[in-house]
């Protein structure tokens, strides 16, 4: 039954959601390289305090980029009206901010 | 202090090539290679650690995304599981035995190990009939597979038993810090009957957003350590995007051979942990 379906997933005006979560991991992965590479660079000129802020604001970068993910995800459920899979989103989304309080008020 | 950060790269960028192509964070690798090899704290390599599952579920994800071998429906469905999961798991922390946990999740480990070994020649899995709430949820995905040349096409089963396996190992990651991937891709290869590659590329997808939120909290207490945190995340960015330009070109009987020797590891090291 499923070799006849010209495509799986119902077409949409936009572009497949996998791209544009692509193109969102693929920015934030570059920035977050980018940052790290220059902080090492930095250390190896021994510009400690200044390679240890490059550095960090990369790993921010790169941390931020998954919680965009989901974030990016859920408006595009929400743009094409899929609201389960945008619930969906929003129970992932809040479980994560949750677990983040839990963890730094615990921890 | 060159040379150190050399080799802290170079072993990152191994992390960062096998763990993409499995679907597993790297954890056993950069952990004891930073305690054991660098004597760096365990605090800070776990950090370390973390902050690398998510370099490289991040680097991994861009060439499986475009590949269309990544799930994205299956992913957001079942992180509901490993989300809510790790919550549970972060408060039911210290009022449960750890040493039973550790057994439970071991055996539970080595019997997915024993499956896995059984079916290491099926290529894909065949006669998946899906089921209702699969097919409501549209779950089932096609990928272009460009070791076979051909397009595949599968169907999900095991809906909400996969729910709620996902649930438990979002729990044996709120509590033990373990199991990124490694209970993910036997619940999807097993339980949802999703091909091999589209299963590491899905787990990859998903534990991203697991580790973010651990990270987050491990970068408020400062156990994230710039200088030892850089050059592993920037190590296993790049062994993640070589890793699955490679993977893309495996078959999937290769890489459920590659797994099944960690996925015994793991259980047994998880086992020994609990009876020690």
């Amino acid at each position: 039954m499923s070799t006849h379906e010209p495509d799986i997933h119902p077409a949409s005006p936009h572009e497949p959601i996998e791209i544009t979560l692509a193109r969102l991991l693929r920015i934030g992965s570059f920035i977050a390289a980018v940052l790290i590479a220059a902080g090492i660079g930095t250390m190896l000129l021994g510009k400690e305090a200044a390679a240890t802020r490059l550095i960090t604001a990369g790993l921010l970068a790169l941390l931020a980029t998954p919680i965009m993910r989901v974030i990016a995800a859920g408006l595009i459920f929400i743009r094409e009206k899929d609201w389960r899979f945008a619930c969906f989103c929003l129970v992932v989304i809040c479980s994560l901010a949750a677990g983040i309080y839990l963890g730094q008020t615990h921890g | 202090m060159l040379v150190q950060t050399l080799e802290i790269f170079l072993i990152a960028i191994t992390a960062g090539v096998f763990g993409s192509m499995l679907g597993l964070g790297g954890g056993i690798i950069i952990v004891p290679v930073l305690t054991l090899l660098f004597n760096v704290p365990m605090q800070t390599a776990v950090a370390a650690s973390t902050v690398s599952i998510i370099a490289t579920s991040t680097g991994a994800a861009v060439a499986f995304l475009q590949d269309r071998l990544t799930n994205t429906r299956v992913a957001i469905w079942l992180e509901m599981g490993t989300s809510t999961g790790a919550l549970s798991g972060a408060l039911i922390a210290g009022y449960l035995e750890q040493r039973f946990l550790y057994i439970l999740f071991g055996l539970l480990l080595a019997y997915s190990g024993y499956n896995m070994f059984k079916t290491r020649k099926n290529e894909l899995p065949e006669g998946v009939l899906p089921d209702r709430l699969s097919q409501k949820l549209q779950l089932q995905g096609s990928y272009t597979d460009r070791q076979l040349g051909k397009k595949i096409d599968y169907q999900v089963t095991g809906t909400i038993p996969g729910l709620i396996v996902m649930y438990f190992s979002g729990i044996a990651a709120g509590l033990l810090g373990i199991g990124a991937g490694i209970f993910k891709v036997p619940a999807m290869d097993q339980i949802m009957r999703i091909p091999f590659k589209a299963s590491t590329a899905t787990s990859n997808f998903m534990i991203g957003v697991t580790a973010a939120s651990g990270a987050v909290v491990y970068f408020a207490r400062g156990d994230v350590k710039p200088m030892i945190a850089g050059p592993v995340v920037l190590g296993v960015l790049l062994g993640a995007i070589l890793g699955a330009i490679l993977m893309v070109r495996l078959k999937s009987s290769t890489i459920r051979k590659l797994f099944i020797p960690i996925i015994i590891y793991t259980a047994f090291e998880m086992i020994y942990r609990g009876l020690k």
